[in-house]
């Protein structure tokens, strides 16, 4: 069947391979696909969906109507195009047509420099609102306990622009949201200094206390200067407040409340560049790009400052930030939300539950939470501590505390309730993601192991090459009671991969899941299933035989650069809020060259981010222009140095 | 779950949260008495499954009013009189498209989703229920209630490029604006009791504070490009929504019809229920409460995301997750437990449609008065098919509804011809829906 992936691991390893192997594409071969497939709806006065085709005709079409090139091969990989009722591509043609376009838009877009994207107004998603809440109010009160959650768009995360839609229910809850934080904060003494900072006096009328307080709170709570025009706005509701009887303080919670549900507040919106040429972000917005990044929240009175001195548009500073927020406590929240959603494990506890009767082991509160903290706890030493990122692979430490030690029978001293980085003990097959108890679990069924899911888990997640679905009405396999004795699961999984439609695939799938067969359900380690030894061995169709969690890191190591090309995907996905498009992935690539340069340490993924393009730059008004010297390839096609 | 080192104590949580409910009711409930039309409303609910069903185990055998009824269905046999069974149905605009996730989105808007990972998210029609609400749901103090089980499934489906945000959503109010559920019991109560009796005080404040933030938001919009601009206005479309609807609480004129049950504070559910079968009672309660108390006239629920891996072996003789056993590749022993899994989801609406029927207004049981559809956006979960879905529709909505029978139809009839005739019944009349080609004959009285 055919292959449906992701534009940017064509280039590269191809760990799904194609089904076909075509020759080597070229401009001609693509405008005779074209002509067969297309061009008959697609051209002259009234092209179907006023989409014109032979505008792509000339090698300069390329560069000039990008766009449209981007459509063709966005709307053939989803099958939308050709229509149903019209001859299909053949595989090759497929193919062919896809890779050729993505591949030429890509190194034109590269040659060219970076284009910036417009960076769309976001609401602030349920996590950063809890966060922006706490701290702009200094209270330890979960603002965002009753908001409905948010789903996931773009790369997979749910700050993406793009899903962040609204429904009335959250317009009840965040009126209501914020009044409850302010009532919270407001009897804590230590929280009501934070944001009622002045109170009237014999020198200041209400009025005038009021005023420096909504002064101080607004560009805070706006994350930018605010004009007079906005501080009277507010100020007219404390003063409505105040007119029918409410004390000052009840004044000011109301005008606040107001500030609270304004859109200025709830969401992040850009500030517009007139120019018509692409310029470095505007230091306010630049400080909230850092903080919801690196910490899902506003962000501190350090970067205000940066802020108003205009310093955070340079990169020296723009670097030490980075390794002051990663140190910062708030950096939990990021490698939280980051890691959960990268590696599925939020679902655990939710629609993935491992069953309570076959495993109450899991059940146990402090089994429970280390084994979901873990690999949060682990990103987040990583990127403290500035290690390399291929200890996610392979590591020789992770995170425990006393009952995940015995949980996964590894002796270490000196711990407790409280996860805390550990050695793992000589040859330990810990270490890395893929002996982490959450990412085993999640890939399981509640009552059993699947290699299935764990090897489909490690393309997807991993490595960044998920598999296509099954198709549509698989046949039984036969199993037990057609004549033979009972099979094991792996007797059954090689009948499937004798299946000609499901080998493509499952040939690739199987082997990486077999290799963790060691571990059960929760991640307990084992060397029996149901009564009988279990078997780690595998092979892919590509490479040599290997056996056991150690034999599959190996294979990993083997394609450290597919992982590090698709954590830095993601989580330039994360930090930019969207799905990536072609002109992302010249700064991914140069992110990674950048990576592969210096020991893949952590830091750089980060600081590179940072700099990047996409990050640092917003579009002018004239829209697909590059930033100056921003090219990542040569227009002969090799790396720049 | 509970969470070792999260900054936040729970108790503390549960200190800040939820503090505000002494609200007298009464008022506002007074309030709404006066000279009213004596006859009850039309309540509709819709109920999604997910992962379809066994198909040799659900379509009941014979046709008209003599019929029996399948495996699956047998749980509503003392309701049998109050069922409206439709074989044949599909739904055309979820053909194609890889995956779960075309079904379920377009269950009640029988349209084709646009296939994407989040930035072209677009439904591309209205979900039924929603048509129902826009039209007569400013009779009541919320339009429409949107509940469910789990929150949004993480992630986006790369495998098959949608986004889950699909999976997790039946209810959309226009092209790109799928609603949010509810999914915790405790907080659905206090929607509820918020909006049958706010304080007429507080709702008047909270509406001048919306005004005024309304006020400044609108300058905002100059500022913005065309797509940023259609972001502030879903914004500004809810925000007006709530401030009209505080506007109007306490407005009797608006209100056409008194509830005949008083408000039950002591039913308010917990938080935290002990497992999947109570999570799912309690918000079958909260629909009858909030139909009982005429808070809302349509529901929708989700009995979980599309996909779901939930684990039923709570069940006897069920030891597999939901969706893996859906591809049950005709495996005898996964299909038997597959069909157990579909009986307990209907014993679950037979449970709700129990509730209604003892529930009595003007001594007619409220599952007169209403419209309550189970179904799934395919039939079997193996083939991933939307021929001949698996349909309820129960109660006699208000005496339009021709219940007692099972009626089979010519194989493809839309299923948007039944929500036609239900939007008849309900009073929302529509010429079409989506691709309807009239009302499905029959189903009225």
């Amino acid at each position: 069947m055919r292959q449906r992936q992701p534009y940017w691991i064509l280039g590269g390893v191809l760990l799904v391979s194609a089904a076909c192997a075509a020759q080597e594409p070229d401009f001609a071969g693509v405008q005779k696909i074209l002509r067969q497939n297309c061009l008959a709806c697609h051209q002259g006065k009234a092209p179907s969906g006023s989409f014109d085709v032979s505008k792509l005709r000339t090698e300069d079409s390329l560069t000039s109507e990008a766009r449209r090139w981007n459509r063709v091969v966005a709307r053939v990989r989803n099958g939308e195009m050709p229509p149903k009722n019209v001859k299909a591509l053949t595989d090759a043609d497929h193919e062919h047509l896809t890779t050729w376009i993505e591949s030429t838009l890509r190194h034109r877009a590269c040659a060219d420099g970076i284009t910036p994207a417009p960076g769309p107004i976001r609401r602030l998603n349920r996590n950063e609102y809890a966060s922006t809440v706490r701290d702009l109010l200094n209270v330890h009160f979960n603002a965002a306990r009753d908001l409905p959650a948010d789903g996931a768009g773009g790369e997979g995360f749910d700050n993406a622009a793009e899903t962040l839609f609204l429904s009335p229910i959250h317009a009840e809850k965040y009126l209501e949201a914020a009044k409850q934080a302010l009532d919270y904060g407001v009897r804590d003494p230590r929280s009501r200094a934070a944001f009622i900072t002045q109170g009237p006096s014999d020198k200041l009328t209400p009025e005038q206390a009021a005023e420096q307080v909504v002064s101080g709170f607004l560009p805070r709570a706006f994350r930018r200067p605010v004009t007079k025009g906005e501080v009277d706005r507010y100020l007219g509701l404390f003063r409505t407040a105040l007119a029918r009887g409410e004390s000052y303080d009840g004044a000011l919670l109301f005008a606040m409340q107001g500030v609270m549900v304004s859109p200025n507040f709830l969401f992040r919106l850009p500030f517009p560049n007139p120019s018509a040429q692409p310029r470095l972000a505007e230091s306010y917005e630049m400080a909230s790009r850092l903080s919801y990044f690196l910490w899902g929240s506003m962000p501190d009175q350090a970067l205000f400052d940066l802020a108003a001195a205009g310093k955070l548009q340079d990169p020296v500073m723009l670097k030490q930030q980075v390794g002051r927020m990663l140190r910062d406590v708030k950096a939990r929240d990021f490698a939280e939300r980051f890691v959960e959603q990268w590696l599925g494990t939020r679902e655990l506890g939710r629609d993935i539950k491992p069953d309570a009767q076959l495993f109450p082991a899991y059940y146990d509160e402090e089994v429970q939470s280390a084994i979901r903290y873990e690999p949060i706890l682990f990103f987040q030493e990583i990127l403290a501590e500035n290690l390399p990122l291929l200890n996610l692979i392979d590591s020789n430490f992770t995170i425990l505390t006393n009952k995940l030690a015995r949980h996964y029978e590894i002796k270490v001293d000196k711990l407790s309730q409280q996860p805390k980085r550990a050695d793992l003990p000589e040859n330990s097959h810990r270490g890395g993601l893929t002996g982490m108890a959450a990412v085993l679990a999640v890939s399981s069924y509640p009552r059993r192991t699947s290699p299935v899911l764990r090897g489909k888990w490690i393309l997807d997640s991993l490595l960044g090459t998920p598999p296509p679905p099954p198709p549509p009405n698989v046949p039984e396999l036969k199993t037990e009671n057609d004549g033979g004795p009972a099979r094991t699961l792996r007797e059954h999984l090689e009948l499937h991969r004798a299946n000609p439609v499901c080998a493509g695939c499952h040939s690739r799938i199987d082997p990486l899941g077999f290799s963790l067969e060691n571990y059960d359900v929760v991640g307990r380690w084992r060397t029996q299933d149901a009564g009988k030894p279990v078997d780690t061995r595998g092979q892919l169709p590509d490479g040599p035989t290997f056996e056991g969690p150690a034999g599959l890191k190996s294979v990993l190591m083997t394609r450290k650069d597919l992982f590090v090309r698709n954590l830095t995907t993601k989580l330039l996905g994360y930090a930019l809020g969207r799905g990536l498009g072609v002109e992302d992935s010249c700064a991914v690539d140069a992110i990674v060259a950048k990576l592969k340069e210096n020991e893949y340490r952590s830091h750089i993924l980060i600081e590179e981010i940072i700099l990047s393009v996409p990050f640092r730059y917003q579009p002018g008004t004239q829209a697909g222009l590059a930033v100056e010297g921003s090219a990542t390839v040569t227009a002969s096609g090799g790396q720049k140095p | 779950m509970k969470e070792a080192w999260f900054p936040i104590s729970r108790r503390r949580l549960l200190r800040g949260a939820g503090a505000a409910l002494g609200l007298p009711w009464l008022e506002a409930m007074q309030a709404r008495a006066a000279a009213l039309p004596s006859k009850p409303p039309v309540r509709m609910a819709a109920l999604y499954m997910p992962n379809g069903v066994h198909p040799e185990m659900w379509t009941p055998e014979g046709e008209g009013r003599d019929f029996k009824l399948s495996p699956t269905l047998e749980p509503l046999a003392p309701l049998k009189d109050d069922l409206f069974l439709a074989t044949h149905l599909w739904n055309q605009g979820s053909r194609g498209g890889e995956g779960h996730y075309v079904k379920i989105s377009g269950f009640l808007t029988c349209t084709t989703v646009t296939k994407t990972l989040g930035v072209d998210l677009n439904c591309n029609g209205i979900s039924m229920d929603q048509v129902a609400a826009q039209r007569l749901g400013r009779h009541t103090p919320l339009p429409s209630l949107e509940l469910g089980i789990h929150p949004v499934t993480t992630g986006v489906d790369k495998n098959v490029g949608y986004t889950r945000v699909y999976g997790s959503h039946i209810a959309w109010a226009g092209p790109t604006n799928p609603l949010a559920r509810e999914i915790n019991p405790r907080l659905v109560f206090e929607r509820l009791f918020r909006a049958q009796g706010p304080q007429a005080d507080t709702a008047k404040q909270d509406a001048l504070l919306l005004d005024r933030v309304l006020d400044g938001a609108r300058d905002l919009r100059g500022q913005l490009g065309s797509t940023d601009q259609r972001r502030l206005d879903e914004y500004l479309s809810v925000v007006r929504s709530l401030e009209q609807r505080l506007e109007r609480a306490g407005k009797p004129e608006e209100i056409d019809w008194k509830p005949r049950a008083a408000w039950k504070p002591d039913v308010r559910p917990t938080d935290t229920p002990k497992d999947h079968a109570e999570h799912v009672r309690l918000m079958m309660d909260m629909i009858a409460l909030a139909f009982e108390t005429d808070t809302t006239r349509i529901a929708t629920f989700m009995f979980s995301n599309e996909v779901s891996n939930q684990n039923f072996a709570f069940l006897p003789g069920v030891s597999e997750a939901h969706h893996s056993l859906s591809h049950h590749e005709n495996n005898p022993d996964k299909m038997r437990q597959y069909q157990l899994i579909n009986r307990w989801h209907i014993e679950q609406y037979a449970y709700l449609l129990n509730k209604l029927k003892s529930i009595r207004e003007d001594g007619v049981p409220v599952l007169d008065n209403s419209m309550i559809l189970f179904g799934s956006g395919l039939r079997d979960g193996n083939k991933h098919d939307p021929h001949n879905l698996p349909l309820v529709l129960a109660g006699k909505g208000g005496g339009r509804i021709a219940t007692g029978q099972h009626r089979v139809y010519s194989p493809d009839t839309p299923l948007a011809n039944l929500y036609v005739s239900m939007l008849d019944a309900f009073g929302a009349p529509v010429e079409r829906f989506a691709d309807s080609t009239g009302p499905l004959p029959g189903a009225l009285a």
